[in-house]
């Protein structure tokens, strides 16, 4: 297998976006072309969940690349629920690392807003299982607060552990200008304060507004290339050095031990082992916080903390810029903003941003080692990464 | 005659299913289609539960009560709650019912009270 490297990184605002799908993917793409210095690519892979049922519009992908002048490259579209991103970097590391390709384009995308709120949260609910979950209107905030109950029950994490992470990642997007959300807040105003529960209403007990990212539009993009083709075009060496992905049971309440994230677990011991490393390697890290529950769990989950201890990192400061392990110092999906497709591309970026020495007022100081852990389904197709810097 | 929701039993190692796999989470040996619909039981204790205020639109309510029922059997579903202070570990037992309804179909589902 050869090694694969990121030589381009591109991203859109994550916001409310006024311009058609294909134009969000091409723009992010463009930049990322114009960072690694290249006008052709052997291949795409363009992440989305939403394309067909939310834009009226398929074969994204094919859309994207003439839309570039990529033409005659290969292309091809992956929706993998909310993993779809990360999911589309590993095919683009597959496509690499096989020698099939030597450079490829790998760009996630998703446009949420341009339906209402509603409508939004019945699109990303359809990854449910349709007869055992989707009919009795599960929405993805109503599993997460069904397992953040239990997580409360077991563990002792509070609401107020919750609204920390809330905290944390929210004000950690004002050092982010491509970061949806751009209000500071505070706990005071999402939880102590007398007008704290009117700003912070429940979403689904027991977890309220500020504990879900918001519905953004967005891209992001990256080019992935073989060791050659790196050096030639010069940079910094930034290696893809492990990939792990894995599956859990379609229907959540089927899992054995309902507070075990098994799909998280075992995508990244898979990229641990595959890159040599240990989660006390990781320099910065990406968690998957579409809900502020999930930052702690995977946080456990990959390696990060003992299991049911993440909580404790998190008030001891250690996942905040600074701490031991800094966890979504670029917002995460609950600052950055959340447009699906979009989300494990957009994670890469910040990580490799970081691995530059990019990260600006967010840099976490000489960070060598990257990892990502982008969370499919209600954890039910889970893909991490980690990403190393060579000198 | 009272409507059910059912598991699937295996018919090469008797191994319960719900939801339905195709083939045999524990045996994997399966040929099409052998299994054998068992209704479940509709009494059990609530594992977990939520109360949901951003439904999708279909949904004419302004909160929906969801939950993770432990049947008498040991097997787990979701359903519907209709129960005004939902407790971890509270008895419950299910009907069913219409749980929701689209332009040209109904769909049935389990919803729980208090046993």
């Amino acid at each position: 297998m050869r090694d694969v490297y990121v030589a381009g990184i591109g991203i859109t605002t994550f916001t409310r976006l006024e311009f058609p799908l294909s134009e969000i993917a091409a723009y992010a793409s463009m930049m990322a072309l114009k960072d690694a210095g290249v006008t052709e690519v052997d291949q795409l892979y363009v992440a989305n969940m939403g394309a067909a049922r939310v834009n009226h519009q398929t074969a994204l992908a094919s859309a994207v690349a003439d839309s570039l002048s990529l033409l005659p490259a290969g292309a091809a579209a992956i929706e993998n629920g909310p993993a779809s991103g990360a999911a589309a970097i590993k095919a683009g590391f597959q496509a690499v690392a096989s020698g099939m390709d030597d450079v490829v384009l790998v760009t996630g995308v998703e446009r949420m807003r341009e339906v209402n709120n509603l409508e939004a949260t019945d699109f990303v609910a359809t990854l449910t299982h349709p007869l055992t979950e989707y009919i009795y209107g599960v929405t993805l905030p109503a599993h997460a607060a069904m397992f953040a109950r239990l997580y409360m029950e077991k563990y002792g994490v509070t609401e107020r552990h919750l609204a920390m992470v809330g905290v944390k990642n929210q004000n950690a997007a004002l050092n982010n200008e491509w970061a949806h959300l751009q209000q500071e807040i505070t706990i005071e105003g999402i939880l102590d304060s007398p007008e704290a529960m009117t700003n912070n209403p429940f979403v689904a007990e027991p977890l309220r507004f500020f504990d879900a990212c918001p519905v953004s539009d967005g891209g992001a993009a990256l080019i992935l290339v073989s060791k050659e083709k790196a050096q030639e075009l010069g940079g910094p060496m930034i290696r893809i050095s492990g990939v792990g992905q894995a599956t859990d049971t379609h229907a959540v309440f089927e899992r054995e031990e309902p507070t075990d994230l098994l799909a998280v677990r075992k995508a990244a011991k898979d990229a641990f082992d595959m890159a040599g490393l240990t989660p006390d390697d990781v320099d910065v890290a990406e968690l998957h916080d579409a809900f502020t529950i999930l930052e702690i769990a995977e946080s456990e989950e990959v390696g990060f903390f003992p299991k049911g201890e993440g909580h404790i990192a998190l008030e001891k400061g250690e996942t905040a810029l600074g701490g031991r392990i800094p966890i979504n110092v670029g917002g995460g999906l609950k600052g950055r903003g959340h447009p699906v497709g979009a989300t494990g591309v957009a994670q890469a970026w910040e990580i490799v941003t970081q691995l530059r020495g990019d990260g600006g007022k967010r840099q976490v100081d000489g960070a060598k080692v990257g990892f990502t852990c982008n969370f499919g389904g209600f954890g039910n197709n889970v893909v991490c990464l980690t990403f190393v810097r060579e000198d | 005659m009272a409507r059910e929701i059912y598991a699937y039993k295996c018919r090469l190692c008797g191994t319960m299913h719900y939801p339905f796999r195709m083939v045999c989470k524990e045996c994997k040996a399966n040929d099409f289609f052998e299994f054998d619909p068992v209704p479940l039981p509709k009494s059990g204790t609530l594992l977990t539960h939520t109360t949901v205020y951003n439904l999708p639109a279909q949904y004419e309510v302004a909160t929906l009560g969801l939950g993770v029922v432990e049947l008498e059997n040991g097997m787990r579903m979701l359903g519907q709650l209709n129960i005004e202070q939902p407790k971890i570990g509270m008895a419950v037992t299910g009907t069913v019912e219409v749980v929701r309804k689209e332009t040209y179909d109904d769909f049935y589902g389990m919803v729980f009270t208090a046993a």
